[in-house]
């Protein structure tokens, strides 16, 4: 890791340097409490003290939901080719549980088998990251996802006058000697950067307890009235797929055009929320109620990559907290299931 | 920071199909037909090799993609069959193409097959329901292949009606050999039905083998898996010895859809053969 100080007096240069020669997406301010990540042309766009975004600016450019994967062409014989599109761009101002839910997906699009269409856009990602406020329903730190370590290129945390800049990569390095006006850190730049991260630190409010959840959530695991409880005013809707930083699940669908003569492959997010989800020819479904379907959500966020990766999927953003309907909270849930198994 | 302008590359990813040639199609049964089915570039033919108990995502362009296991026997390196159900879409399809019609093939996939290395030296059961025929004729065919390399051999195979009967003529056949014992059962008989009345769980009874060296191969619909494993178990069985072939909605076949997963594994990568012990510890796998 390379650390460098850069005053605050000197960081809309930096930010007009790199807008005008990068695609920059960054937070600007929507409706209400909410911004989005778009195109930034202009320093003054960024919305520097954003709280929430509806989806994670990484998945969003990463792994776009819906995506062509393979283009064909029928005529007396049919040719099929993969199409890989991606574009350079310069993601600023993700924060550290988005950055550590990409960190997830780059696992996840690499392990077994690469997905191209992931690598790809990834490898074109400059990543800039920076502290955002949480909010009630975050729980981050207890997902170890309100600090980043790795993922990002450059990282800019505020400490008033002048920001701590940590370059994780040669990316961010090259970002640095670019802009010449990144200072070297002094032993009391880091003992501020350390009372910084303690009252940061301090901004999550949420608390879960998750000591031994693996086995408890084994223990629990058959215990029909309290899932059925659990999920009992799920809509089966899949907002909180569809907001969470790290679902992967997604559909793949051949889909022809007009002229008959071409079409495409593609794929398409899909939601373990909707019935459909385990469907098989012949009408088999291993998943036929929500208090499965709930179950298993929470044991692919929780358990499932903690026990294959070391690390759980959720990286606990709240955002799925905030956008059910139905009010299904899964740090209180969390909670519950630790209750049952109480000493 | 000169960065490269816009890209939009075009090549082989893990979702590209190799284009393929249905060269056969013979009706197996009133549902089922047989589809032969060679790879068109020879270069990917060659590299084609699968193991029994392996599957591949098959295209129809425009319409869809779902897996199939491959029933034929991996000795055979010019093509491969596949036995398919006119039950989805994709298969609904397939059932209206005539020889010649092109396919998209990935594969084959799956880590986890039947693990033939292994059941050398032992003795071999293959347990099968309906169309649960198709994912372990592959491995039937390997070991008759190979029969010196294995003990006794057995085959029981259970179906609704014998019209459903998979591979009639080839089981007639199979049971003129005097190296393979082949039981077979159905629930509704008709008046020229001779064998056995039943679910095929009857039939594991009259096996003979010391669990010590019996390797137990078993592939059906979910409900039988449930009661052929309570009849195994009675009979002390070893669960590292009982491999299982699941299904589930495999969508991509590489890992990344998500659909088929169990807990921690995937039946595309991790499976889609199992052993019964791996099961037990996969809750909802059965």
């Amino acid at each position: 890791m390379l650390y460098k100080i850069l005053g605050k007096n000197e960081y809309e240069d930096f930010l007009s340097d790199l807008i005008s020669k990068n695609e920059v997406i960054g937070p600007k301010k929507k409706d209400g409490a909410y911004s989005d990540f778009v195109a930034i042309k202009d320093p003054k766009e960024i919305d520097t003290d954003y709280q929430k975004t509806t989806l994670s600016p990484a998945k969003k450019i990463l792994f776009p939901s819906t995506e062509d994967l393979v283009a064909f062409k029928i005529s007396d014989t049919i040719e099929a080719e993969g199409i890989v599109e991606y574009e350079q761009k310069v993601l600023l101002g993700i924060n550290a549980w988005d950055i550590n839910g990409m960190n997830f997906l780059d696992r996840f699009f690499t392990t077994d088998f690469i997905d191209e269409n992931y690598l790809a856009k990834r490898k074109a990602l400059t990543v800039i990251g920076t502290d955002s406020v949480p909010t009630e329903n975050n729980f981050a730190h207890h997902m170890n996802s309100e600090y980043a370590i790795e993922g990002f290129d450059l990282y800019f945390s505020d400490l008033g006058d002048r920001f701590f800049v940590r370059a994780a990569t040669e990316k961010g390095n090259r970002l640095i000697e670019d802009f010449p006006r990144f200072l070297d850190t002094s032993e009391d730049d880091f003992k501020e950067f350390n009372r910084y991260m303690e009252d940061y630190r301090a901004k999550f409010k949420l608390n879960i307890n998750m000591k031994n959840f693996i086995d408890n959530f084994e223990s629990i695991y058959d215990k029909e009235q309290l899932w059925q409880k659990l999920a009992e005013k799920c809509y089966s809707c899949g907002s909180c797929n569809l907001t969470c930083p790290t679902c992967f699940c997604f559909n793949v669908k051949d889909d022809i055009n007009l002229d008959l003569k071409t079409g495409q492959k593609l794929r398409e997010w899909d939601s373990c929320m909707i019935p459909e989800y385990g469907l098989v020819a012949g009408d088999h479904n291993f998943r036929p109620d929500k208090e499965n379907r709930l179950k298993q959500r929470y044991k692919c966020k929780l358990i499932t990559f903690k026990q294959k990766y070391g690390k759980n999927s959720c990286v606990g953003c709240g955002r799925c907290i905030e956008a059910c309907l139905a009010k299904i909270n899964i740090a209180e849930d969390i909670n519950t299931i630790m209750k049952e198994v109480s000493i | 920071m000169v960065l490269e302008a816009e890209k939009k590359g075009k090549k082989k990813t893990i979702y590209t199909p190799d284009m393929a040639t249905i060269t056969e199609i013979s009706d197996l049964t009133p549902t089922e037909k047989q589809f032969t089915i060679q790879i068109d570039d020879q270069e990917t033919r060659e590299a084609f090799r699968f193991q029994p108990g392996q599957f591949v995502e098959l295209t129809v362009f425009g319409l869809g993609e779902a897996p199939f296991s491959i029933p034929s026997s991996p000795n055979n390196r010019e093509s491969f069959e596949l036995c398919v159900r006119d039950i989805g879409n994709v298969s609904n399809a397939l059932h209206k193409m005539a020889p010649g019609s092109k396919v998209g093939i990935r594969g084959p996939y799956g880590n986890g097959y039947f693990p033939h290395e292994k059941m050398k030296g032992n003795n071999v059961v293959i347990i099968a329901g309906g169309i649960g025929m198709a994912p372990v004729r592959s491995l039937l065919k390997y070991i008759l292949e190979d029969r010196q390399s294995y003990k006794d051999f057995s085959l029981i195979y259970g179906c609704v009606d014998p019209a459903n009967i998979l591979y009639k003529d080839e089981m007639q056949q199979l049971k003129q050999r005097d190296d393979i014992e082949i039981k077979m059962t159905v629930d509704n008989p008709d008046a020229d039905w001779k064998e056995a009345v039943g679910v095929c769980t009857n039939l594991i009874g009259d096996l003979k083998y010391s669990p010590e060296d019996t390797f137990i191969v078993v592939c059906g619909p979910p409900i039988m898996y449930k009661f052929v494993i309570l009849e195994l178990d009675d009979r002390s069985y070893k669960p590292e010895n009982i491999f299982l072939s699941l299904e589930r909605r495999m969508e991509c076949g590489v890992g990344k859809c998500n659909h088929c997963h169990i807990g921690n594994k995937l039946v595309c990568v991790d499976g889609p053969v199992f052993s019964l012990w791996e099961i037990r510890n996969l809750k909802e796998a059965i």
